[in-house]
């Protein structure tokens, strides 16, 4: 018999009971469900809109794929976060230390000490870094024109500050994050908070899954045990922490 | 009007170019930039490579001199060191520009990762500096000295260590495949080896003072030379290219494709094979040729202008493969582009840096001491 209980109920408790151990003994991973994923990109515009991402930073955009011939012609979906590698390649070749693993397994970026070099950007397998190149997407529209809201009013969402690494980030000129590299942090701000990875919550399929694979109750270590559990180029040692179920 | 006088002119419209580059850059950032997150490396990076492939090349050759204390070669040592600190300059403030935030780059030697290959070329390319500055210094004041031996023989290793360096660090990168090979670190040295003599061949050609007796055979020798390290450049890239077809990788045959038949692949075979390559090769293979001062330096000039494109194409096909099947059409924005031609911003800053550069040259062969006949 099916589990009546919802899914992000079920991981809004893992994520409870989580919270509740010290940090060093989570262990934080994400399961999609190429299955479920109908491709509706809703996750990545629930991220751009969380983190306030600017014209060209994106971190989990929706790979559309379409195989077969006709009539036998099928699409696949592959959301694509930052796979949080276990062994990434992003963090050595760093010049600084500006991106690192941190406590809870989740590859950050400190964005006062990244110089933007963007050495990370060509390490990364899975292209899960874009560079903040300082852009704004109300830039160049009518300032007032009838009634369109005008750029001084649209672009104050975009310079507000985002919530990226539980600090205000607001982007201004040429301060951080702009100039910096940008990527998926499993919206540790949210987590931090009790609140699942925007991602999650917004996926319509319940097709993405989050927790500690340590806590052997949760959602996501039921699911990483099955047959049918993939990993992306896992050719190259990196351990990632998302998996696809296929 | 002399060549010089033309060069004069040149050097400064770059440079004026140059300036209203480097003022788009510093006060409009990146955003005219045309390199974006998936070709996230652009010009500046194959400039700055190709600069310091120059750089590392040169101060080998000084060694020709103080060193090795060629008679043949006498009087040039100097020459190569200002050469090479000229062209390391340029080689650095390209990459320096290519920067998120610029004025951070302190924290590359406070702050800074031992074992990122990238920190430690910075570390070394400083290292050099100094060092080429101080034998700069003892050239004018003990040029027969012992520690300018030294310290040649010191910056030789660490020359030809960065240049290696610099390709380990694309070689290291195991998630591009077209970077990913052994003998980037090898190749390398190689390539800048051939920077500097084709930088000398070039100069001498141009500047040297025509009545040395030994300017044709000086000429003749480095001319040698060049021919001989163009076609193992040339074994290198067909080594490198043919095994990455005949492999078959998809993303190796990619980046190769994209080098021999892409949108730029008129760079590659006129720029690089016809004009950096095979004409220097057969010109300079004829003795009454490459001994013509003209003759040699057009040659030199021909083999650099084929470098830089050898670099460009190092450094962009690389990153105009997807590394996920599907990326590219996954999110349209333009910095979300597998595509990449550089800019306006772009070209006047590299335009201008080269033009200061040969600025600062003409500059110091007028008012150094750098062409020394006995």
């Amino acid at each position: 018999m099916a589990d009546p209980q919802d899914v992000l109920l079920r991981m809004q408790e893992d994520l409870k009971r989580a919270r509740q151990k010290p940090v060093k003994e989570r262990r934080w991973i994400m399961v999609i469900d190429l299955r479920k994923c109908v491709g509706c990109s809703a996750c990545t515009i629930a991220c751009v809109a969380e983190n306030k991402l600017p014209p060209g930073v994106v971190y989990r955009p929706v790979l559309d794929e379409e195989f077969g011939n006709y009539p036998n012609v099928t699409r696949r979906f592959i959301p694509r976060p930052c796979m949080q590698c276990d062994r990434p390649p992003c963090t050595p070749v760093c010049p600084v230390y500006a991106t690192y693993k941190n406590a809870e397994g989740v590859v950050v970026v400190d964005y006062e000490q990244c110089i933007g070099c963007r050495y990370c950007i060509t390490a990364c397998p899975y292209a899960a870094r874009t560079f903040d190149f300082g852009g704004f997407y109300a830039r160049g529209t009518a300032e007032k024109a009838g009634l369109i809201l005008g750029q001084s009013k649209a672009a104050v969402y975009e310079q507000a500050a985002n919530f990226e690494y539980s600090v205000q980030w607001a982007r201004r000129g040429e301060e951080s994050p702009v100039g910096n590299v940008r990527k998926c942090h499993f919206c540790l701000h949210r987590v931090q908070g009790g609140m699942l990875p925007e991602c999650v919550t917004t996926c319509i399929g319940r097709a993405t899954y989050f927790g500690d694979a340590w806590d052997p109750d949760a959602l996501v270590s039921h699911l990483v045990g099955l047959p049918n559990v993939l990993r992306l180029k896992e050719e190259l040692g990196t351990e990632p922490r998302v998996y696809y179920l296929l | 009007m002399t060549l010089k006088r033309v060069l004069y002119i040149v050097s400064i419209l770059a440079t004026v170019v140059g300036l209203y580059g480097i003022f788009l850059r510093l006060t409009t950032g990146h955003q005219n930039a045309a390199y974006g997150s998936y070709v996230v490396w652009g010009l500046w990076v194959a400039m700055y490579l190709f600069f310091v492939g120059i750089t590392a090349g040169a101060v080998v050759l000084a060694s020709l001199d103080y060193v090795l204390h060629l008679p043949l070669f006498r009087g040039t040592g100097r020459l190569s060191l200002v050469l090479a600190l000229i062209t390391l300059g340029a080689g650095l403030f390209h990459i320096w520009l290519d920067l998120g935030h610029l004025e951070r780059i302190w924290k590359v030697y406070l702050q800074g990762n031992p074992f990122s290959v990238m920190a430690q070329i910075v570390f070394g390319y400083t290292l050099l500096g100094l060092l080429i500055l101080v034998a700069l210094y003892l050239t004018l004041r003990k040029p027969e000295g012992m520690i300018l031996k030294w310290l040649l023989i010191l910056a030789i290793p660490l020359a030809l260590f960065l240049s290696g360096g610099v390709g380990a660090l694309l070689g290291v990168q195991a998630a591009r495949l077209f970077w990913h090979v052994g003998l980037f670190p090898a190749q390398f040295p190689v390539f800048s080896l051939a920077s500097g003599i084709a930088v000398l061949l070039m100069v001498l050609g141009f500047f040297w003072d025509r009545r040395d007796p030994r300017l044709p055979q000086m000429l003749l020798v480095l001319g040698i030379s060049s021919v001989v390290l163009q076609v193992v450049k040339l074994y290198f890239l067909w080594a490198d290219y043919s095994q990455s077809l005949y492999g078959g990788i998809p993303h190796n045959v990619q980046a190769v494709q994209e080098v021999l038949f892409g949108p730029y692949w008129w760079a590659f075979w006129f720029g690089q094979i016809l004009i950096g390559s095979l004409i220097p090769i057969v010109v300079l293979s004829q003795p009454r040729l490459a001994r013509h001062p003209l003759w040699a330096g057009w040659m030199g000039a021909a083999i650099l202008l084929g470098l830089a494109i050898a670099r460009a194409n190092i450094v962009f096909p690389a990153l105009t493969v997807p590394e996920l099947a599907a990326l590219a059409a996954a999110f349209s924005d333009p910095r979300l582009e597998y595509r990449y031609f550089p800019s306006l911003m772009e070209w006047a800053v590299s335009v201008g840096i080269t033009g200061a550069a040969g600025l600062i040259f003409l500059l110091a062969e007028s008012w150094l001491p750098l062409v020394q006949v006995e």
